[in-house]
């Protein structure tokens, strides 16, 4: 299903760009190669860079393309999300059976996850497209994302340590 | 409970950071859509973080079974923090396997509910074991943390070998002075008839022999054997044994000793208790239904263990073996210190009979002449071990897995009708 995912937005890539579309194709191919190579052998450090070759893929095409933001991105955004759950659900070494119940729970957060994904995404983008942005702006938004960026390292950070409560 | 981070979490925080960066590189809103639900995701895992407290109880529905018996167990969870998914697993000794449930699984605790994971467990293995050690794991909703805790809430459950079917015992060669069901070669109170000698004072009227006295004329009276008890002690070889894979020698040797200490206790003779290799244990002969319970806990603490030093009959205590006692030994004849033993005893005068716990169903020999040699050389030095014992006047009879243990009885009964006394 993760896989399937995943080639859809490869696909998109490829089918919806006009330019230098065997090169989207190629770095979108090798990151489906990676994915189904981590989900076979169950290297999650592996998993990742599959994502990202199909994120990259997506985003050549997306360099590529002239016009107004994509309209698909939400769904894109919350395929991609919806792709990164199950892989990992699929290579989480258990090897009996769950309960029913957690199982369909899990199912509905990662449906639930997805859907939110794409609506609130496209509200987003809804919101932000047509404006004009002054430099001001810009600057905010740079300072935003690299304070998003220091969560996210603080959190890796926090992610190698174990504790004991 | 011990914290853990995911590779999930790493991953997430990595591919969100790498999205934001190419989205502010190539000015493309859409990979910010991209990465913001894992920032998201990462963020709140990380900032909902909290060990769950969770009680677990372990209760077993008995302490003692017998080998092949179903048991339930019962996983009790208190009503502590909730968890969206734990794993649990039961540590199992090997020798019990799961028959209902899954070990290990995976539930959902609601926080402030009971809950309850029955497990109904097979003892395919005679043993002293301890259950209730378990594993858990928890999760949150997105997988990012988890914790670990082992509880120990293990408790003791005892697996007795299932009993053989024997149908005669072997009757010793000679009695012991308390009263039992063995016919005695002394005359004395009892059943069987043994001679006929003339009235004395005091001999009692329903003992004259009428039909002798009409014939004598003067009185004669019946004499009887006395029925004694006997000394029987099981004598386990525990130096050496044959594996392949969870069966080994030492499980007839242990169902076969159990069973006989219990039909001799049944007719009141008194057992006793050897297990004689690596580490020595001994239990003085005893009679009763405690004397049963005594003499199969010790056997469930028996294990081979591997030891090179000599032993002899030296270091096994006088009052377990004594004089006129009748000592069953089990053995699989590997090790010449068991046999050394044997042979020891039976020159101390002892009655012996030897049950040889054929090792030969455990051993698959290789391919190729000289393994084929060899095997057949070890089965050749094998049947010169049993010379031995049968030129010492001690009866071997072999006990495959495919036989009944009351065949090898039989075997040992009828040797021994036709035995005459040998000089060692």
């Amino acid at each position: 299903m993760a896989l399937a995912l995943l080639g859809a937005i490869g696909v998109y890539s490829v089918v919806a760009g006009d330019r230098l579309v065997a090169a989207v194709a190629a770095i979108g191919g090798i990151g489906l190669f990676i994915t189904a190579l981590a989900l076979v052998g169950r290297w999650a450090t592996l998993l990742p860079w599959g994502f990202v070759g199909v994120g990259a893929a997506y985003a050549v095409f997306l360099a590529l393309r002239t016009g107004t933001v994509d309209p698909r991105g939400p769904l894109v955004a919350a395929a991609f999300f919806a792709a990164a759950e199950l892989s990992f659900w699929s290579i989480e070494r258990r090897n009996w059976r769950s309960e029913g119940q957690v199982v369909v729970r899990r199912l509905a957060l990662v449906a639930s996850a997805g859907l939110a994904t794409a609506i609130v995404g496209g509200l987003l983008l809804l919101v932000t497209s047509g404006r004009r942005i002054g430099i001001g702006q810009e600057a905010a938004g740079v300072a935003a994302a690299v304070l998003t960026l220091a969560v996210v390292a603080s959190l890796a950070r926090r992610s190698r340590d174990s504790a004991s409560t | 409970m011990t914290r853990s981070a995911s590779p999930k979490l790493g991953a997430y925080s990595g591919l969100a950071a790498l999205g934001l960066l190419a989205a502010l590189v190539l000015r493309l809103p859409e990979l910010v859509l991209l990465a913001a639900p894992f920032v998201l995701v990462a963020a709140v895992s990380a900032l909902q973080v909290r060990a769950p407290r969770i009680e677990v109880e372990v209760e077993l529905d008995r302490e003692r079974a017998l080998e092949g018996e179903l048991l339930d167990v019962r996983i009790q969870f208190g009503p502590g923090d909730g968890a969206e998914r734990v794993d649990v697993f039961l540590e199992l000794p090997r020798g019990l396997e799961v028959e209902e449930g899954t070990n290990p699984s995976t539930l959902r605790l609601v926080e402030g509910e009971r809950r309850l994971l029955p497990l109904r467990l097979r003892s395919t293995r005679w043993g002293a074991f301890r259950v209730g050690r378990i594993h858990l794991r928890t999760h949150d909703h997105f997988g990012m943390f988890r914790h670990e805790a082992v509880v120990d809430r293990r408790q003791p459950l005892k697996v007795y070998p299932t009993e053989q079917v024997v149908r005669t015992l072997l009757r010793p060669s000679e009695t012991q002075v308390f009263s039992g069901n063995h016919v005695a070669r002394q005359k004395g109170a009892g059943i069987e008839f043994a001679d006929i000698r003339q009235f004395v004072a005091g001999d009692r009227v329903r003992h004259v022999n009428w039909r002798a006295t009409a014939r004598r004329g003067e009185l004669w009276v019946n004499e009887q054997h006395a029925e004694r008890n006997a000394d029987v002690v099981i004598f386990l070889d525990v130096f050496a044994e044959a594996r392949r894979g969870e069966r080994s020698t030492l499980d007839p040797a242990l169902r076969a000793a159990a069973s006989l200490a219990a039909r001799y206790l049944r007719q009141r003779d008194r057992v006793g208790f050897v297990s004689f290799g690596g580490t020595l244990n001994w239990l003085l002969p005893s009679t009763g239904a405690r004397q049963l319970y005594r003499i199969v806990d010790a056997m469930l603490d028996t294990q081979i263990i591997l030891s090179y030093a000599w032993r002899d009959l030296v270091v096994v205590p006088r009052r377990t073996l004594p004089p006129q006692a009748l000592v069953l030994a089990l053995t699989p004849l590997l090790d010449d210190r068991a046999v050394t033993a044997l042979l020891d005893l039976r020159a101390r005068g002892f009655d012996l009979v030897v049950i040889e716990i054929s090792p030969l169903a455990f051993v698959v020999p290789k391919r190729g002449e000289m393994q084929d040699i060899a095997y057949r050389l070890w089965r050749l030095r094998r049947d010169a071990v049993r010379g031995r014992f049968e030129r010492a006047g001690v009866p071997v009879a072999v006990w495959n897995d495919d036989s009944s243990l009351a065949v090898a009885v039989e075997e040992v009964d009828a040797f021994r009708r036709h035995a005459r006394i040998a000089r060692v």
